[in-house]
């Protein structure tokens, strides 16, 4: 039987196809979004609020007259650039700390193990808040609240593989050519920790977004009048019964965002670390 | 109640039959319960301890009873306190009580119990709330057990409206001494209801006292409380207490604005709207930041605002748009005044102003003024989606007549003592107060967040009126203290949303008082 | 294995100092504190001060905080939880109550969690590559797909609103239902992923293909064999999602006003009310370490090849 690549192996992959195809939709909307609306999505016109879909409006208009097609569409953006922005926020910490602890002194590794533990233990509720209470609430913050309640999942993963990495051969036989730590870990650790890494931040980013979305309910998320779909999920959450299409849209989004994401994540793993004990994590 | 003949035979009869009546008397018993929501769970309802709204409506409503209570016209009447004397100097006010009244422990309602109560309040060991609300009171004599003497440094002019507030009720001394610290779990009052059980965090049960005399003037119902028990159930969620009021749970609940159409097309509901509310939601300047010290440019902000489009979008309509700076059902609002709206929406007018202050549209389409671009901060509560929608539309008005404003929302505890530091050019914040001191309190320079330049008639005024105690020369000289603010532009007044709520259809006689407090005594629940 | 059980006791106990570091780090950091956000209704700076004062220096408010930590820590040694600076009441007698009601929230989601978790893992992992995978895998990341908050409120709609089937205002046991049942949902997806990962790993394996040469049923391979390895992995799994669970639980306790200490961490962060909150982390991490060293001890019990001295 002939070996196929990752690449090909993926595109046969069902939850790959379905959820690749969704998630490349919406990096669509992300980038053509002003394109793909003629309505301002932050443009108020209260004597037209609540309208139910229509031709004018295709999804209608929320509770200050936006038209909600627009504000899906560019809350794309908002879910494209909020996720890359907490995993930029999580994974980056946590890889260098987890490498660090990975290949570095014993006590460095006590140490940070410490400290992911202590992360860890906080509930993430608490967490965000106490970030958020410290740093004064802002988009900024919200993304440092998110993205640090994600460090410690990147730290345990990046350490426990570098840990195992370190006892293979081909490692030992680069320490006794007298590579350093850090030629190490470029050549051998990082190329090899890159499969377990993307399979984990493909499940770990969706929980980001969910999390950023608790922010908003706690009213520290996004800043009105930001159309965030997680932020208009929470302003419209009362509007079910009266303006089903203003809870439904931003609803709907959120789920097939979260849920391809979460799909792709699977077949990401099942093609690329499929014994891997951190794939749930 | 029949006797049950003896059966012969037939020996199921008699237990059917008294099954029958059980459940026909728990049914009764549980038609005669009022089921209410609470939005949060009190922390104490020691009135001594907390303020909060939560407290204020559990303890006024239902537990225990003032000195005074506030008509529909907003006039002080005799509750506790059968009359009452203003010495010359105004600086004394002498009550006589009402006798024979108890409380729910039993003990009689006296003179002590007045002058415990307020004691309490002025001891600084007990570090009070409260004690900013009673001013100038100096000391609290009870000569005889029917007589209250309270003597201030100044006369007091908010005096009887403060004393009609929910929290000012009067506790049992014998309750408070024996409980101590435990007080606050179980308040002992006069009111037509008793505390039965307080399951933290759940629901408060109130129950029926047997001992309770209807002394007010303006109860419908004479004797005993319509409604034996009143169950007090915590809902936090909004969407949570409109499910439990469609699904029957709930006798009565307030409602979001946007429900209000489809409750009121409902015929299982009665809705109420009141727009006589106390609450005020403004836009507060700061004056050392400018341009914002110069009285031209507050006054295009105000002009340059839609109040009507911010009712609309953020309370669909159910709130009344406000450029005075006193709720409507605040004595002393000066209605006409308000009806001249010299603060309300006049876009060009506004436009006229700032291009008379100089300012002109740069190449982004903002105004600009000797290199200044108007860009500013616009800081409000978060957590409230009225207040998102608000300050959306109000960041749309001022976009439209080339004024930049970012939005920044954080919950309360970070946001008022924030505003301390001075770094903020507008913040928006809602205040609820059932007297025209509030005002004062607020902007008497240099103002609740020293964000005011002196102003000496301003000041002057308010200290008139806070040491006038006759109603209607009080009221004169809070219409004075609007108009200089109007006038000063001290504020921008936004809006005053309306208090709605619905009502299962078989209920009768939901009514509130003079003072917006549920009258629950008076409340008719169907069989 | 006592050897054991003492060592990682004596790992927790630098890991709960560094919690409550952290705590009284992230206090000091707060711009504000709870006496400043107490006095909201009072507007005279000079009235309140006088009582923000007092109420400051009862609590040690105005203490650097080094100072507090050590005292904070000696009242801690002697039992001792400290006042809530808002209630002026004991905090141990709050926090007591609701998280026994946290407990039981959490408990019974697990319980949910864990079924639907194996039970999709397990139709996943049987049916491998199939549209049965494809459609248990979906349904359980259904569930972690959605906010908290948005499916609390959908539940109270479907369940109370339309099909009546349990009361909006529950008393009892029955206030457990809906909760329960929105939290265990959303927490199912990563347990069913890991049992159907772990169920797959071993039914590819040699062991089983000789099981079922030897003419072993389905049925037999799947609940002696694979369920077992499913199991552990699970088990494995709860450990580390209990900050999670905790954290789950938190924003479902706002949404259904369920009495636990999440609703109370939440309001105390909010009106900076520190005694609460901190006496909530470190609750909630004493949780967390208990849980994971049960769970690590289940785990060498039931696999007796790992090694208890393993980092």
């Amino acid at each position: 039987m002939k070996p196929i690549s990752p690449w090909q192996a993926l595109l046969r992959h069902r939850s790959a196809q379905v959820g690749g195809t969704l998630l490349a939709l919406i990096m669509l909307a992300a980038l053509a979004a002003p394109a793909m609306s003629a309505w301002d999505p932050i443009a108020v016109d209260t004597a037209h609020r609540l309208l139910p879909p229509g031709t004018e409006h295709w999804l209608g208009t929320d509770e200050l007259g936006r038209d909600v097609f627009s504000r899906i569409v560019h809350g794309a953006r908002w879910f494209v650039g909020i996720g890359l922005a907490t995993l930029a926020a999580s994974a980056v910490p946590g890889i260098v700390l987890g490498l660090a602890a990975g290949i570095g002194p014993r006590w460095l590794n006590l140490l940070i193990s410490g400290i992911a533990d202590v992360l860890l233990s906080f509930p993430y509720v608490l967490l965000m808040l106490a970030v958020v209470a410290i740093l004064g609430p802002s988009l900024g913050t919200a993304i440092i609240a998110v993205g640090i309640g994600g460090v410690p999942g990147y730290i345990r993963l990046v350490r426990g593989e570098v840990l195992a990495l370190r006892q293979a051969e081909f490692v030992e036989a680069l320490q006794a050519l007298g590579a350093s730590r850090w030629q190490i870990a470029r050549r051998a650790l990082l190329p090899n920790i890159a499969s377990p890494l993307v399979v984990y931040a493909s499940f770990v980013t969706p929980l980001s977004v969910l999390a950023a979305a608790a922010l908003s309910f706690l009213g520290l998320g996004v800043q009105p009048p930001a159309p965030e779909w997680g932020a208009m999920l929470v302003n419209a959450r009362n509007l079910l019964l009266t303006a089903w299409w203003a809870t439904a849209a931003p609803g709907f989004a959120i789920f097939l965002a979260i849920f391809s994401t979460n799909l792709l994540g699977n077949a990401l793993r099942d093609v690329l670390d499929p014994r891997s004990r951190w794939a749930a994590t | 109640m029949n006797t049950l003949a003896p059966s012969s035979g037939r020996r199921l009869t008699r237990p059917l039959i008294m099954t029958a009546l059980l459940l026909a008397s728990t049914t009764c018993l549980q038609a005669q319960t009022m089921r209410l929501r609470l939005g949060a769970d009190p922390e104490t309802l020691y009135n001594v301890q907390s303020i909060s709204s939560t407290v204020d409506s559990v303890l006024g409503t239902y537990l225990l009873e003032r000195l005074v209570y506030l008509d529909d016209k907003g006039q002080p009447q005799p509750w506790l306190a059968e009359s009452w004397q203003v010495s010359a100097d105004g600086k004394t006010v002498t009550f006589t009580l009402r006798q024979g009244v108890k409380f729910h422990d039993g003990s009689d309602f006296d003179a002590a119990a007045v002058k415990f109560h307020f004691d309490s309040i002025l001891d600084p060991k007990n570090a009070s709330p409260v004690l900013p609300s009673l001013g100038p009171l100096v000391s609290v004599e009870a000569p005889d057990a029917r007589t209250v003497r309270l003597k201030f440094s100044k006369p007091y002019g908010p005096l009887f409206n403060t004393l009609s507030l929910g929290f000012m009720g009067i506790n049992s001394p014998t309750a408070v001494k024996k409980a101590g610290r435990a007080y606050g779990r179980r308040p002992v009052g006069t009111g037509a209801y008793k505390l039965a059980r307080w399951t933290q965090g759940t629901e408060i049960r109130l129950e029926r006292f047997d001992g309770w005399r209807a002394v007010r003037a303006d109860l419908h119902q004479r004797g005993q409380p319509l409604p034996a028990e009143v169950l007090l159930r915590v809902i936090r969620e909004d969407s949570v207490a409109s499910a439990a009021l469609e699904t029957g749970e709930l006798t009565s609940a307030q409602l979001l604005p946007d429900a209000v159409p489809r409750f009121e097309r409902d015929p299982h509901f009665q809705v109420f709207k009141n727009s006589d509310v106390r609450t005020l939601s403004f836009i507060d300047m700061n004056q050392n930041r400018p341009p914002f010290d110069e009285v031209g440019f507050r006054r295009a902000v105000s002009l340059a605002i839609d109040r009507q489009a911010v009712t609309r979008g953020a309370f669909n309509g159910y709130a009344t748009p406000m450029t005075v700076p006193l709720a409507p059902g605040i004595p002393g609002h000066d209605a006409a005044l308000a009806a001249k709206g010299e603060l309300g929406y006049a876009p060009d007018k506004a436009r006229a102003l700032l291009a008379a202050a100089g300012w002109k549209p740069n190449a982004a389409g903002l105004l600009e003024r000797k290199g200044q671009v108007a860009r500013f901060v616009l800081r409000g509560v978060s957590g409230s989606d009225a207040v998102d929608r608000a300050l959306a539309v109000v960041q749309s008005n001022l976009k439209a007549v080339g004024i930049d404003v970012r939005l920044e929302t954080s919950d309360w505890g970070a946001f008022y003592p924030s505003l301390a530091k001075g770094d903020w050019d507008m913040a928006m914040m809602g205040w609820t107060w059932p007297d025209g001191s509030v005002m004062s309190s607020l902007w008497r320079s240099p103002g609740h967040r020293k964000h005011l330049k002196p102003f000496p008639p301003l000041d002057a005024t308010f200290d008139r009126c806070g040491t006038t105690l006759d109603p209607k020369a009080r009221n004169q000289c809070l219409a004075e203290a609007q108009r200089l603010m109007v006038e000063q532009v001290t504020v921008i007044p936004m809006y005053s949303p309306w208090a709605i709520y619905a009502v299962q259809a078989g209920v009768q006689d939901f009514h509130i008082d003079g003072s917006g407090y549920l009258v629950p005594g008076d409340v008719r629940l169907p069989k | 294995m006592i050897a054991y059980l003492l060592r990682r006791l004596a790992a927790t106990v630098p890991v709960v100092l560094g919690i409550l570091l952290a705590t009284f780090a992230i206090q000091a950091a707060i711009p504000t504190d709870a006496v400043s956000a107490m006095f909201q209704g009072q507007l005279s700076d000079n009235e309140a001060a006088e009582a923000a004062a007092m109420l400051r220096e009862r609590y040690k408010l105005d203490r650097p905080w080094p100072e507090r930590f050590a005292h904070y820590v000696h009242q801690l040694a002697h039992g001792d939880l400290g006042e809530s600076v808002r209630t002026r009441e004991p905090v141990a007698d709050e926090i007591g109550w609701r998280y026994l009601n946290t407990l039981k929230l959490t408990a019974a989601a697990l319980v949910v969690a864990v079924l639907l978790g194996l039970g999709l893992g397990l139709l996943a992992a049987w049916r491998r590559g199939s549209w049965l995978d494809l459609a248990a895998t979906s349904l359980s990341l259904a569930g972690a797909s959605i906010p908290g908050f948005v499916a609390g409120l959908l539940m109270v709609l479907v369940f109370a609103v339309w099909l009546r089937w349990v009361p909006v205002l529950a008393d009892g046991w029955r206030s457990l239902i809906l909760p329960a049942l929105t939290l265990g949902l959303i927490e199912a997806a990563p347990l069913a992923r890991v049992a159907r990962s772990a169920m797959i790993e071993v039914l590819g394996s040699d062991f089983i293909r000789a099981a079922r040469a030897k003419g072993m049923t389905e049925w037999a391979l799947l609940t002696r064999h694979a369920l077992p390895n499913a199991l552990l992995a699970v088990v494995t799994l709860v450990g580390l999602q209990v900050g999670s669970l905790l954290g789950g639980a938190f924003i479902i306790e706002v949404v259904f006003g369920w009495p636990g200490i999440g609703e109370l961490a939440v309001q105390a962060i909010q009106w900076r009310d520190f005694t609460i909150t901190q006496a909530v982390i470190l609750i909630g991490a004493l949780t967390y370490v208990a849980v994971n060293l049960v769970v690590d001890l289940m785990y060498a019990l039931i696999d007796p090849r790992i090694e208890l001295g393993a980092a």
